[in-house]
């Protein structure tokens, strides 16, 4: 990738959703507004998502009855953050399937 | 309210989240939806900012420096309080459902009093009530009904399954409740964020959805359950749990007195019931074992903050009790304020109720001006017309034709008193806010008071100056007589008009310039060696209010001999205002007095100890006497009237370097002859003579502690005095100058220096 691709690349990105997951098994939701080259991560009206612990998800297990359960994970409002690039494991971006769809049409 | 730099405490309040219930657009949004795909993008992510430059940055447009700093970096413990190293979870910390002895729920009960207490003092509710488990386990979800506000919920559990668990369960819910009627109560009025309380509720809405009455009703069935176990638990302990329940009812009525306006004694009711079983409750906390599990600083990460985590705040019992005793004790006297009788008595009442040390509490301060001000209506029912009017008949104008209201009836536009209603209207509509904001101002914390009066003065200036427009305007239409006016110095007679209402406006700068100088002594503003100085300065501007009250008293004996001139039957009325104004200038008089004498003696006094190097200034190798001196006037620079004293004016009244230290003695020891005659006379006088109807006591009280500042300042000029006559060499008089701090003071601003011989 050149300079100027991954320049519009990252601005494509721009105040679109980003799910970005830390090493601690957080995941945060929000708007991406900044990065740098130490991929360094700013993103506003972030929303803080945890897995369920094991507890919940034994007793989710025992109560369920098929062989898989689904349970939400336990979230909160942060509002603006930022992620140091180090403690970043992904980074996932969310699209419309309506427009993956007619972009590939 | 005249609030300066409005804009910085706004930026500030938007770094904390959650003010008021919680927005709809922070529900956090599911992560599943049917038309979203979620693309992996971490690869190519990373290769992308590789080529970045170093220190290039990529980033949206509006996103600026500001917002970065308020950033909250994910993954620093100081910072993020969802981030923690050991992976213990929160919520399996603490059982809430597990079963209580009487005297845990008593710990608890007492703990969750302490932690209530820390809040009312200023420390936020993370620190404090939030973290409980009990809490946590009744606030969130928000319960939509009182069935639902339960420890469990959804288990099938009856909340009054066991009768401990039930007690505290009522218990909280009435704290939590009554906290949601303080937090609100704060943030409808004025108060100081980050000074005086926190009001973030981190979206919790502290029960606002649950009515009074189903929570008080649950109060009354966990006291009767109570009672029922009288056979099986100890009756000490179950008259201890009872008293604390019946607390938490008597609250929730003492946070709803505002609607009792109207009826004083209704609204003093549940703060006299809760100071008479307030000693048995503290008693009783002897039997309470405290349960320190069942709190835990690590369920602020629960909370929406992008506050860093902080330790829980422990308040001590004793401690938290005085507070409460001091909540109860001042919510009662608050009620007080109700019982009107003139405006300056209740100038009195509110500054005197301020001045108590210490100052009444936050929730205090603001339920008193609930009372002041609610609805545009001064204590719940006058106009501020009719205060205002109340103000000038007393001051300056009394019985006066200004103020008569059928004037308002007046519609023959060249009729004077169709002028004197448009007149005075207008004037009201200016005069109103500046002196509604002296009631405000008063309360808030001390250091504010000062602050805020500074930027108060600036508008008094400016309403000076249509004062004495509108003045001029009506002494034409009126064709008032000019009187011959002998001033106090006897150099003639001036030809002069009364001037009501600039009169009145002037008469008000000038108290609050005295009371900003003063409140700095008691804000511990001025060094030591700068006493001297400011000493003067108050002398200097009390002397002008004494000036200014002659003259107003010499107008108002003016209207009281016109109207003993008029033949006829005169209005009863317009006699007993005309001898209110009377005693009104009579105490203003001797109050100017008193403090122009004993601030005159102080300077002195301090004078010489400057001299004498018994008081040595401190090393400032950045300032000189002159920079110190303009920042000391700042406050009192844009007033044209009285005139700022020039910086050598200043220098020379300081240091009277022409008048000998035998001499100063002399005037300190005559003045403060002077200021002890007048106090003496102040301490006599009644409530009416002293505009203190309903705050007597405290006003005494404050009078008398001047007068002992009187005394104090006699021994201490006699000691200095005597050591220079004993000792030959000034440069060693054996003795030494202690400087009290305002608390150890007779007065808080009166700072009289004690003399200690050296052995």
């Amino acid at each position: 990738m050149d300079k100027d691709e991954a320049h519009e690349y990252i601005s494509s990105l721009l105040n679109q959703s980003l799910r970005v997951y830390t090493t601690d098994g957080r995941m945060f939701r929000g708007t991406f507004k900044c990065t740098d080259p130490d991929r360094n991560i700013v993103l506003g009206n972030t929303h803080e998502y945890r897995q369920p612990s094991e507890e919940e998800r034994s007793a989710a297990a025992a109560n369920a009855s098929g062989s898989s359960t689904i349970l939400d994970m336990t979230s909160r409002y942060l509002g603006l953050i930022v992620v140091p690039g180090h403690h970043i494991v992904k980074m996932e971006a969310e699209q419309f399937l309506s427009q993956i769809k007619t972009q590939s049409a | 309210m005249a609030d300066f730099g409005v804009g910085v405490p706004d930026e500030i309040a938007r770094l904390s989240l959650g003010q008021g219930s919680a927005p709809q657009d922070t529900l956090p949004p599911s992560i599943r939806s049917e038309g979203i795909a979620v693309v992996d993008i971490t690869a190519k992510f990373s290769d992308a900012v590789k080529t970045l430059e170093p220190g290039a940055i990529v980033k949206d447009g509006f996103f600026t420096l500001f917002d970065s700093v308020a950033a909250l970096e994910i993954m620093d413990p100081k910072m993020d309080s969802g981030c923690s190293t050991t992976e213990a979870e929160v919520e399996h910390l603490y059982d809430v459902s597990k079963s209580l002895l009487p005297e845990e729920v008593l710990g608890i009960i007492d703990q969750l009093l302490c932690h209530e207490m820390s809040w009312h003092l200023g420390y936020p509710l993370s620190q404090t009530l939030f973290t409980s488990f009990y809490v946590e386990a009744l606030s969130t979800p928000d319960p939509r009904s009182i069935q639902e506000a339960t420890f469990i919920r959804d288990g099938g559990h009856d909340p009054n399954e066991q009768p401990m668990l039930q007690v505290l369960r009522a218990y909280c819910l009435g704290m939590l409740k009554s906290c949601g009627y303080v937090n609100e109560r704060i943030k409808s009025e004025h108060y100081y964020e980050e000074e005086d309380f926190v009001t973030n509720t981190y979206n919790r809405t502290l029960l606002a959805s649950l009515p009074t009455d189903a929570i008080r009703d649950v109060i009354i069935e966990a006291i009767a359950a109570l009672k029922s176990q009288r056979g099986s638990i100890s009756d000490n302990l179950v008259d201890a749990l009872l008293l604390r329940l019946e607390l938490r009812h008597i609250f929730l009525d003492a946070v709803e007195c505002p609607k009792h306006m109207k009826e004083p004694d209704m609204a003093k009711k549940p703060w006299r019931e809760g100071l008479a079983i307030l000693p048995a409750l503290k008693k009783s906390h002897s039997l309470a074992s405290p349960v320190d599990e069942a709190f835990s600083a690590k369920l602020q990460r629960k909370l929406a903050s992008t506050m860093p985590p902080r330790p829980i705040v422990q308040l001590d019992f004793d401690v938290a009790f005085g507070h409460l005793k001091s909540l109860f004790e001042d919510g009662l006297e608050l009620i007080d304020v109700l019982h009107y009788t003139d405006s300056q008595c209740l100038l009195t009442f509110v500054s005197t109720f301020q001045a108590k040390k210490p100052q009444p509490i936050v929730y205090v301060r603001t339920l008193l001006q609930t009372f002041l001000f609610d609805a545009m209506e001064v204590l719940g029912s006058m106009s501020i017309r009719q205060l205002l009017d109340d103000d000038f008949a007393i001051l300056t104008m009394p019985a006066h034709q200004y103020l008569d209201r059928l004037n308002d009836e007046v519609e023959a536009v060249q009729d004077p008193r169709y002028a004197m209603a448009q007149q005075m209207e207008l004037f009201r509509t200016r005069a109103a806010q500046p002196f509604l904001d002296i009631l405000r101002t008063t309360c808030q914390n001390r250091c504010r008071v000062r602050r805020t009066l500074c930027h108060l003065l600036r508008d008094w200036e400016s309403l000076q100056v249509d004062a004495e427009e509108i003045d001029q305007i009506l002494q034409v239409k009126v064709k008032e007589q000019p009187t011959m006016h002998w001033s106090s110095m006897g150099s003639g007679g001036v030809e002069s008009y009364s001037l009501p209402l600039s009169s009145w406006t002037y008469l008000y700068k000038l108290r609050q310039m005295e009371q900003i100088i003063q409140l700095g002594f008691e804000l511990e503003i001025y060094q030591a060696d700068e006493l001297a100085g400011m000493y003067w300065y108050l002398n200097y501007i009390s002397k002008s209010r004494l000036h200014h009250t002659e003259r107003i008293k010499s107008f108002v004996i003016k209207r009281v001999e016109e109207t003993h001139g008029q033949p006829g039957n005169p209005d009863p009325l317009i006699g007993t205002q005309l001898q209110r104004s009377l005693m009104y200038t009579r105490l203003s008089l001797l109050d100017a007095a008193v403090t122009w004498e004993l601030s005159d003696s102080l300077s002195c006094l301090y004078t010489v100890l400057n001299r004498l190097k018994l008081i040595k200034a401190p090393p400032r190798p950045y300032s000189t006497d002159e920079l110190r001196y303009e920042i000391r006037m700042r406050p009192f620079a844009p007033v044209g009237l009285p005139v700022l004293p020039t910086f050598e004016e200043f220098t020379a009244g300081t240091l009277q370097p022409d008048t000998e230290i035998d001499e100063l003695f002399e005037y300190a020891e005559r003045a403060v002859e002077g200021a002890k005659r007048g106090f003496e006379a102040l301490s006599k006088m009644t409530a009416e003579e002293s505009f203190s109807v309903g705050s007597h006591q405290r006003w005494a009280a404050a009078t008398k502690n001047g007068l002992k500042s009187c005394i104090a300042t006699k021994i201490a000029i006699s000691a200095v005095a005597k050591a220079v006559e004993r000792s030959k060499d000034l440069d060693n008089l054996k003795i030494k100058v202690e400087i009290p701090t305002p608390e150890k003071a007779y007065h808080e601003s009166w700072i009289v220096p004690k003399i200690v011989p050296l052995a």
